[in-house]
């Protein structure tokens, strides 16, 4: 007897669940467009899956998935969506190889596909022409990063604490091996160096994106280099934002003792950070933009539209370009209009 | 040990035997092998030894250490916690949360006002205190093994503390723009002359203290080993078993909430994947220190070692800039070998 009221009471439980974590908004005669976000509790996909939830209000009925970082959950959702009858899917690959798998899924059932913030191999996209992708250039974060630490370096003579004409500095990069990493961390330097900028690297080393990482990171650097640092580049903010707690309790930020730090991505508390002083830029990685433009072509192409018909959007090889804007303290207005 | 050596004094001479000199080598080679580590690191960059490196390992140390001193309680009374990392994680987002600077402009509660410190670290303390008690029951009460009933709580932590950092209106975003008096608590200083005292490092010494004094000075002490070392012999002498447990996982809760809230103002921010994999950290610098998987053997300062021992490679790895993926592997190994030899030693006693 006992044991059947526990098997009840574990079926209601897990029926009730189930009902609460039931996202599609039910709406009739609306198309219904099937979107995978590779982890739901990414901070910057977070702000995209935002982006596409207000694109789509009264537009679609959208089918959110949440792939848990795990590209086998992420296939098994697709062949789900399809089941559902989807008239198009947004894709944001857990792993950019596995494009190929999707494709053929969406091949198979006749379905345009539309890849996001993980770019897809072009080759790939190329064998099928219901394939676009809608992202940035990894690079690119990169080059302006490099571009602002080249202007601002120039702009303020004292940061050359040393006065030998060098910029000597730290980097805290992302997971090896990550194509945004590899890319942030070779073209930073590298446009710095081309805006004329000579540098010197004292320690470059991986902090796993992560604010704790780069905080222990930074404590150790501090103890090894001491006032030798002269500039702080990060790969993101998280870390941005580790290494200046660390900063902070070194002594940094007091009297005229100061440290340029930048970082990628204009999360909130990096612009707080920024409008406060402790941290001279970041690069804004438009998650707005690049959810709508996601919604954008996926609606077209479930209309059976021309994919940027009707929208700002310019398509070159298959692809949508959102750009990376550069935020600093003159323009934080641009960075905290993500936000809003 | 003792009981295979002659009963009669030795000169000094007869203790020098190679067999001696060998077995002492041997039982302490984990601690020759990180001595021969550490001079290696020093080697490659003799700036190694300074004091502000001395400061920051004790300071990374700190919260580490009453992960440690919690968990390793359980380990005594020969169950293991799985959920630590997220227990971890469920503290520092709600104590971050609540502790956010009124100047912040992406609060999670724009309208709360400015608590006293001390009131959200309480609560959280108070949550995993309640969390820890549960698996204390399960394990207790229900029989389930311990890394099964904490696996599973390890889980269903991390679900609850995603549904409470992604939401609107700012969604998954990391919970930062600490209030100052916040991250002061956990980032201040005593500072003695030319030596910075981190508070970080006080309260990891009080948690230590009061941990030791549980351990040592109170019955409570005694009977967390009579039940990890004899169960059966514990009921009989009529130690209250499901009492000690459920005692031991509510007192390792308390240290995890109290930790967690200190690594949010540590880190001056937080999020749901903040703690992740904490427990592994912590459960292996409690078996490097001496405690047994097989419960009932253990001390205090075996834990404290263990931590710092892990805390001084993994600084000094970094700090001479070995690649991140072989300081996985040499952690690995320092684990490896650590239970190797501990198992040996069990080995020998029977």
């Amino acid at each position: 007897m006992k044991k059947w009221t526990a098997i009840l009471l574990a079926v209601v439980l897990v029926v009730t669940m189930v009902g609460c974590g039931q996202t599609a908004t039910t709406e009739e005669g609306m198309p219904k467009i099937g979107v995978t976000i590779y982890k739901f509790d990414d901070n910057f996909m977070s702000f995209v899956r935002r982006a596409i939830e207000t694109a789509a209000t009264d537009k679609a009925e959208l089918i959110l998935n949440d792939s848990q970082n795990a590209q086998a959950t992420q296939n098994d959702q697709v062949d789900v969506m399809i089941s559902k009858g989807v008239k198009a899917l947004a894709i944001n690959l857990v792993d950019p190889q596995a494009a190929q798998t999707i494709i053929d899924k969406a091949k198979a059932a006749e379905l345009p596909v539309v890849f996001f913030n993980k770019e897809p191999d072009q080759a790939v996209l190329n064998g099928y022409d219901k394939a676009w992708y809608v992202g940035t250039k990894s690079e690119e974060a990169g080059i302006i990063q490099g571009e602002m630490i080249a202007s601002m370096w120039q702009a303020n003579a004292n940061w050359d604490r040393n006065g030998d004409g060098i910029m000597q500095y730290v980097l805290l990069k992302g997971e090896p091996g990550h194509p945004d990493a590899e890319a942030r961390t070779t073209f930073a330097i590298q446009t710095a160096v081309e805006k004329g900028l000579k540098v010197q690297e004292l320690e470059l080393q991986t902090g796993m994106w992560d604010a704790v990482k780069g905080k222990e990171l930074m404590d150790a650097w501090l103890a090894k280099h001491g006032d030798a640092i002269e500039f702080v580049v990060a790969n993101n903010d998280g870390m941005a934002l580790g290494a200046i707690e660390s900063l902070k309790g070194n002594g940094y930020f007091v009297n005229d003792k100061f440290m340029p730090v930048v970082g990628v991505d204009a999360i909130p508390d990096a612009l707080q950070q920024i409008k406060d002083g402790f941290m001279v830029g970041t690069v804004l990685n438009d998650a707005k933009n690049q959810g709508t433009a996601a919604f954008e072509l996926a609606m077209n192409a479930a209309m059976g539209k021309d994919v940027v018909e009707g929208t700002s959007w310019t398509l070159t090889d298959k692809a949508v370009r959102v750009a990376y804007v550069a935020v600093t303290k003159d323009n934080i207005a641009v960075g905290e209009e993500a936000y809003k | 040990m003792s009981e295979n050596q002659p009963k009669s004094p030795k000169s000094l001479m007869e203790r020098f035997t190679k067999e001696n000199i060998l077995k002492f080598v041997v039982d302490n080679a984990i601690f020759f092998i990180l001595l021969a580590l550490l001079a290696v690191i020093i080697a490659m960059e003799p700036r190694f030894v300074s004091l502000k490196n001395l400061t920051n390992i004790l300071t990374q140390s700190s919260t580490r250490v009453i992960f440690a001193l919690g968990v390793g309680t359980i380990i005594v009374t020969k169950g293991t916690d799985l959920s630590l990392g997220r227990q971890v994680g469920l503290s520092a987002v709600i104590s971050a949360s609540l502790l956010q600077s009124a100047e912040y402009a992406y609060r999670m509660y724009p309208d709360l006002p400015a608590l006293p410190i001390i009131l959200p670290i309480v609560l959280v303390m108070l949550i995993t205190g309640f969390v820890s008690l549960l698996n204390g029951v399960v394990v207790a009460k229900f029989k389930v093994d311990p890394f099964i009933a904490t696996l599973g709580m390890m889980i269903i932590i991390y679900g609850i503390t995603s549904i409470y950092f992604d939401r609107p209106p700012y969604g998954a975003q990391p919970i930062g723009g600490l209030d100052a008096r916040f991250t002061k608590f956990a980032q201040g200083a005593i500072e003695i002359g030319v030596f910075r005292l981190p508070y970080l490092v006080i309260y990891a010494a009080i948690a230590t203290a009061i941990m030791w004094v549980l351990w040592n000075k109170t019955k409570y002490g005694k009977n967390i080993f009579a039940v990890g070392g004899n169960r059966e012999a514990a009921v009989v002498s009529g130690v209250n078993v499901t009492m000690v447990l459920l005692m031991t996982y509510t007192l390792a809760g308390l240290l995890y909430g109290l930790g967690g809230a200190l690594e949010a103002a540590r880190i001056g921010s937080a999020t749901n994947n903040t703690g992740n994999m904490y427990e592994l950290d912590a459960i292996a610098a409690c078996i490097v220190g001496g405690l047994s998987f097989s419960g009932g053997i253990g001390t205090i300062s075996g834990i404290v070692a263990g931590v710092l021992i892990f805390q001084v490679i993994a600084y000094g790895l970094s700090f001479i800039g070995i690649n991140p993926y072989i300081q996985f592997i040499i952690k690995g190994l320092i684990i490896i070998t650590a239970v190797a030899i501990d198992n040996r030693k069990n080995i020998k006693k029977k």
